[in-house]
């Protein structure tokens, strides 16, 4: 009967202190939450958030996944962060966001965390989008900028070097058409859809015309300036429907991309990601014969390419911002980077990684990037830009598909309400 | 004994009203709210503030507006005659007897049960410019003849009509269906007596008789496609041109894409009150129909 009672005390005493032991371990490690969207290959980002794990015992990263889209996984960002929603730690941040989220207060401030040296190791057009009025609000983790693709094997056939200006691609292009006698062979395929990617392609023709939507430093509207009227006349008159297929006014990046990689045109205008694509023999028609540069440009202007890609940010409502700065260092680190870049495909934001040995050897193509990737343009930079985008697919989307459009008078009523958005602006201080 | 009945009848009644207070009229108040206010997300700077029908005054000048509502007009007009019109042919015939009529009736139900989003991807695969199914039946190999049919304004909007009419078609055939149902088989065996021929039979029995059931369709028909959305944003995004941007998915797209929520509630505020407008005219022509066929 003693026994008995000092066997449940015993009993009783561990389950107390195992109870105790395990509720001061649960409380050890900080638990961080990580937005994003679903990666293409997430066991990639799995295995550095495992290391992240090793190497920091005491933080624990839990990933949360949104919608794919980038224009639907701000929906979902924003309406957390708006709500001051504080299980949010770090989130994913597109290129085009850092002004809107820095404005709004729900992006942290790194400028103390993020030293300007420190900055000094990325691409300057990444951290150019990160700033908004001087401060940093987000850590570049990848980058993309609008590439030309082409054909080399056709190219090399009819003895023709990539074309540097739009119309000697459309005379090339048409050069080879009429040489390979094949109705389904088009010259150019890229993104026309009303969406954000058709503002990408259609200031890429803007831009290499000297042309603009918002003057960056005295925030006039120049989209109905002669230089800008003329490229989207350009885009409606030669492009669609001509040097690309008339459906290109509904393609997104994998319906372009697949006609490209079924050898069914000879030029194509994608991200980055297109390469490994566009390489893979299981997928592509044309492995192995795509040669990848600059975008052409019109005579006697610079080609230009938009910029693109991701960022980590860090909430302003975080309540562990310093093992949130943690993590983020971790996942921008030279070794997440080159990590990304072999496993993943991504193209790194750190000057240096385009060095790395192991990145030479497994993508030579990297550097032929490099010359996009360090003049990529930004779209307008705003805390507005959703509605501005708006405007622009709109005006855009009318102006090379309508039926008989005014583009003159288009551009005119767009750069109006842009003007009306922008007059908005001075109400942040 | 009256006042205790009443007590019980509220009793039944709380749960029901409740649900309708909590999750209809509730969003609905909040929407109203929302639309009298200057709410933008990505400015937090601006408060907030009560702006009275600024919001509304804006509508009314906004051309994109006026062709979104132009769009959707369109969208709901032809949508609901093809498929009451198509509806009623449909429910003429499997209301007959044939072998396999009750095999028959259920697929015809297909379509409907399909989730839209789905059939919206697969009519935009079928309607693919180089690799769609629609453009290797009409033209075969002669590529040079395909069709881009969601890259031109016109025929965007009408590929977004013809998956609707395809998906609920059947929807209206299947309300016809019961108002042919409850048509007695005596009046037609009198007719035939009568020696009345088919058209007769349908002229002067089953129009007048089925004319309730073909307003009701109506009614659901008209209603349902004013909040046409799925269709427009999986298949085209509202491009080109804005060709397919119905009022449902401009406001979608100015509250939750450019955070403008005061003017997007105004919107969503403005389909409801057309949506009401013609709910009342409806019933109301309904009610009499219904009273009128049983008098």
């Amino acid at each position: 009967m003693k026994d008995l009672k000092i066997k449940v005390g015993v009993f009783v005493a561990v389950l107390f202190m195992l109870l105790v032991a395990q509720t001061l371990a649960a409380e050890e490690p900080q638990t961080i939450v990580f937005l994003t969207w679903k990666p293409n290959q997430p066991e990639v980002w799995d295995s550095l958030i495992e290391q992240f794990h090793r190497e920091n015992p005491q933080i624990r990263v839990k990933v949360q996944v949104g919608p794919h889209s980038s224009t639907e996984y701000h929906a979902v960002v924003t309406q957390r962060l708006k709500n001051k929603d504080p299980s949010v730690d770090v989130f994913f941040m597109d290129v085009i966001w850092p002004p809107e989220f820095a404005s709004a207060g729900w992006a942290l401030d790194l400028t103390s965390r993020f030293s300007k040296d420190e900055q000094k190791a990325f691409l300057s057009p990444t951290i150019k989008a990160n700033t908004y009025r001087g401060n940093i609000y987000g850590v570049p983790c990848y980058l993309g900028a609008g590439l030309f693709y082409y054909r080399r094997d056709l190219l090399d056939k009819y003895k023709f070097d990539p074309p540097r200006s739009w119309t000697e691609m459309l005379s090339q292009g048409q050069a080879i058409v009429e040489g390979e006698r094949d109705p389904t062979l088009h010259i150019f395929s890229a993104q026309f859809k009303q969406y954000e990617g058709l503002v990408c392609n259609v200031l890429e023709f803007i831009w290499s015309h000297g042309g603009n939507v918002v003057d960056p430093e005295s925030r006039s509207v120049l989209l109905d300036s002669t230089d800008s009227v003329e490229a989207v006349t350009f885009v409606r008159e030669k492009i669609i429907g001509k040097a690309a297929p008339r459906g290109a006014v509904n393609y997104e990046e994998p319906e372009s991309l697949e006609l490209f990689i079924q050898g069914r045109a000879v030029f194509h205008r994608n991200w980055p990601y297109a390469w490994a694509v566009a390489n893979d023999p299981e997928k592509s028609r044309v492995a192995t014969k795509v040669g990848v540069g600059v975008l052409p440009a019109f005579e006697g202007h610079n080609p230009a390419s938009t910029l693109g890609g991701w960022q980590f940010a860090i909430s302003r409502w975080s309540q562990h911002p310093d093992a949130a700065w943690e993590f983020v260092k971790f996942m921008t680190s030279s070794h997440s980077q080159t990590r990304l870049a072999l496993d993943g495909g991504l193209a790194p934001t750190r000057v240096r990684t385009y060095d790395d040995p192991q990145v030479k050897e497994k993508m030579p193509h990297l550097k032929s990037f490099l010359p996009a990737f360090k003049t990529a343009r930004p779209r307008p930079m705003s805390p507005l830009y959703p509605m501005i985008s708006s405007e622009l697919q709109r005006f855009f989307s009318q102006a090379i598909a309508g039926s008989r459009p005014d583009i003159q008078n288009l551009a005119k009523a767009t750069s109006a309400r842009i003007e009306k958005i922008l007059l908005m602006e001075p109400a942040i201080k | 004994m009256i006042h205790a009945d009443r007590k019980f009848y509220l009793a039944l009644l709380a749960p029901t009203i409740l649900v309708l207070l909590v999750f209809i009229a509730a969003p609905i108040a909040q929407s109203v709210v929302l639309s009298f206010h200057r709410i933008i997300v990505g400015l937090p700077q601006l408060q907030n503030p009560f702006i009275g029908i600024e919001n509304y005054q804006e509508l009314l000048h906004d051309s994109v507006a006026r062709h979104s509502f132009l769009v959707t007009f369109v969208f709901v007009s032809v949508t609901t005659f093809c498929e009451v019109f198509l509806g009623l042919l449909l429910a003429l015939l499997i209301n007959h007897r044939f072998p396999g009529r009750g095999s028959l009736r259920a697929c015809v139900l297909v379509p409907w049960a399909i989730p839209t989003v789905v059939s919206a991807q697969m009519w935009r695969f079928l309607f693919n410019d180089s690799y769609g199914l629609i453009n290797y039946t009409l033209f075969g190999n002669e590529v040079s003849q395909y069709v881009a049919w969601l890259a031109k304004p016109g025929t965007a909007l009408f590929t977004i009509i013809l998956a609707d009419v395809w998906k609920t078609t059947s929807f209206a055939a299947l309300l016809i269906l019961a108002g042919l149902q409850i048509i007695p088989d005596e009046l037609y065996e009198a007719a035939r007596v009568d020696g009345a021929g088919i058209w007769r039979r349908f002229r002067h029995i089953t129009w007048p008789l089925i004319r309730p059931a073909l307003l009701i369709a109506l009614l659901f028909r008209t209603i349902d496609a004013f909040r046409v959305f799925d269709l427009a944003f999986v298949m085209t995004q509202g491009g080109p041109a804005d060709a397919t941007n119905v009022l449902q998915l401009y406001g979608y797209k100015k509250m939750f894409v450019e955070g403008w929520m005061g003017y997007g509630s105004a919107i969503s505020v403005g389909v409801f009150i057309i949506i009401l407008i013609l709910a009342v005219i409806y019933v109301r022509m309904v009610g009499r129909r219904v009273l009128e066929a049983n008098l």
